[in-house]
């Protein structure tokens, strides 16, 4: 345990990391979801094509191949377009927190769209049938029947789907990002304690993954307060 | 920048002779994973804490932590301890095959135990009432009554973990194993073509993912066949 004295520091740094990827990917994720979703339920074929085929293909290929693809690809569209406008830059440098956070958003939002589509089909038809019939328009029918009963269909998923996010962070160290298991590898570099190290990017994975389950815990009992009234 | 056509023709063949090691990976984990789901699943209906809680930890711990990270402690951190570099399993651990199928299979068996106890829970209650009124007994219900309608509930939820445990197979790259992902990795690093090995690759793993739905799809009818006529 005494080997980790010192490392305290650069765990914290990537734990930082980790976060910050995940704030951000769970922005695009959400966005790609609603994207996804609304495509797939929209009446222009093209769209519901579109975005079929986005699910079948990030749903199929394993994680790891997709940031591979998405930080090499970039990396290499980007120097070929820079290359263009100066042919003396030999190589254009993507940062791998974008690639890899913009790849496991594109993931796991590929899984976001069915729960966003099947969220706005499970509201019951009733309540929205009641909602004009009190005379409510379209937008006020959407915002304060549709959405509030949607969020609560969606949040067990979505729960899952932030949890896949934050495991994912992890395959980002592939590529070089400064996350916990990157500084778990030069900790142990240093030290030769692979066992104490990667014990500890267990950890902070684990703490993460619980902050999360407790957060949709207490979101699912707030959603759903209303219901339980009466037992 | 072009697409490499004649490249793709060229590799896709040595990306193919991984397909072995990805298929060993994928059904040696599946069905040590199965065995460990189920005794986590037995342990956790039991109804006895000192079983159920167990089951419980095991669960939360591997469900909370990337498997990356679980492949990186078995492989990499295992050697560390002098316990298990003792040990009769030590052969195994050596072993970057060995550890992957280690590591996948506990990995498996925590997220497939999950499937499986909402399997048994699903299964309508009236159904094992009337097996009691006909005197069969409690291990009779359970092999004649819930097996069969808890394996044909839980089989579309087990279809898709079965594809998440392929996606997972593409991580014993980092190990360096040589199955499919290893291979194009290598390729990619040799020949700098990112795009053109990388989506082929990603279209045998999207083939891959279509054949299992099917084939789950074909046992999903085959199992349901008294269920469909009614219907």
């Amino acid at each position: 345990m005494e080997a980790l004295s010192g490392w305290g520091d650069d765990f914290f740094q990537g734990s930082v990391v980790v976060a910050q990827v995940f704030v951000a990917s769970l922005i695009l994720m959400v966005i790609f979801g609603l994207i996804g979703a609304a495509a797939k339920l929209s009446g222009n074929r093209l769209a519901r094509t579109i975005a079929g085929a986005y699910t079948v293909v990030f749903r199929g290929t394993p994680e790891i191949l997709v940031i591979l693809l998405l930080y090499f690809g970039t990396a290499l569209t980007l120097t070929a377009i820079a290359q263009l406008f100066n042919p003396e830059i030999r190589f254009v440098d993507v940062p791998p927190f974008w690639a890899g956070t913009f790849a496991i958003a594109l993931i796991v939002g590929s899984y976001a769209t069915e729960t966003f589509r099947g969220a706005f089909l499970g509201v019951t038809p009733g309540s929205i049938e009641a909602a004009h019939a009190l005379g409510l328009s379209n937008l006020q029918v959407f915002f304060h029947v549709r959405v509030p009963e949607m969020w609560r269909l969606a949040l067990p998923a979505f729960g899952n789907h932030m949890l896949s996010l934050i495991k994912d962070t992890a395959l980002i160290s592939i590529i070089g990002l400064n996350e916990t298991l990157f500084v778990a590898k030069q900790a142990i570099g240093a030290t030769g304690q692979p066992f104490t190290m990667y014990i500890v990017v267990g950890l902070i994975y684990l703490g993460f993954s619980t902050i999360i389950t407790l957060t949709v815990m207490g979101l699912e009992r707030y959603g759903n307060r209303h219901l339980r009234q009466g037992t | 920048m072009s697409f490499d056509t004649a490249l793709i023709v060229e590799s896709l063949p040595k990306m193919l002779m991984g397909i072995g090691l990805t298929f060993q990976l994928l059904i040696l984990s599946a069905v040590f994973g199965l065995i460990l789901a189920t005794l986590l699943m037995l342990m956790r209906i039991s109804g006895k804490w000192w079983l159920s809680w167990p089951a419980q930890a095991y669960i939360y711990v591997f469900r909370g932590t990337p498997i990356l990270v679980q492949i990186f402690i078995v492989y990499y951190g295992f050697p560390q301890l002098e316990m298990i570099r003792e040990s009769v399993l030590w052969p195994l651990f050596r072993d970057p095959f060995g550890c992957a199928v280690f590591a996948l299979s506990l990995n498996a068996g925590a997220y497939v135990s999950e499937i499986l106890r909402g399997g048994v829970l699903g299964v309508d209650r009236g159904m094992l009432e009337a097996g009691e009124a006909l005197g069969l007994s409690k291990t009779q219900r359970f092999v004649y009554l819930t097996t069969p309608i808890a394996t044909r509930l839980a089989l579309p939820a087990y279809g898709n973990d079965i594809i998440s445990l392929l996606k997972s197979t593409a991580l014993a790259s980092t190990i360096t194993l040589m199955e499919m992902t290893g291979i194009a990795r290598t390729i990619v690093a040799q020949t700098y073509a990112p795009y053109e090995i990388f989506i082929s690759l990603a279209i045998v793993y999207m083939v891959l993912t279509f054949l299992i739905q099917k084939l789950v799809a074909r046992i999903e009818r085959h199992l349901g066949r008294y269920t469909l006529k009614e219907g």
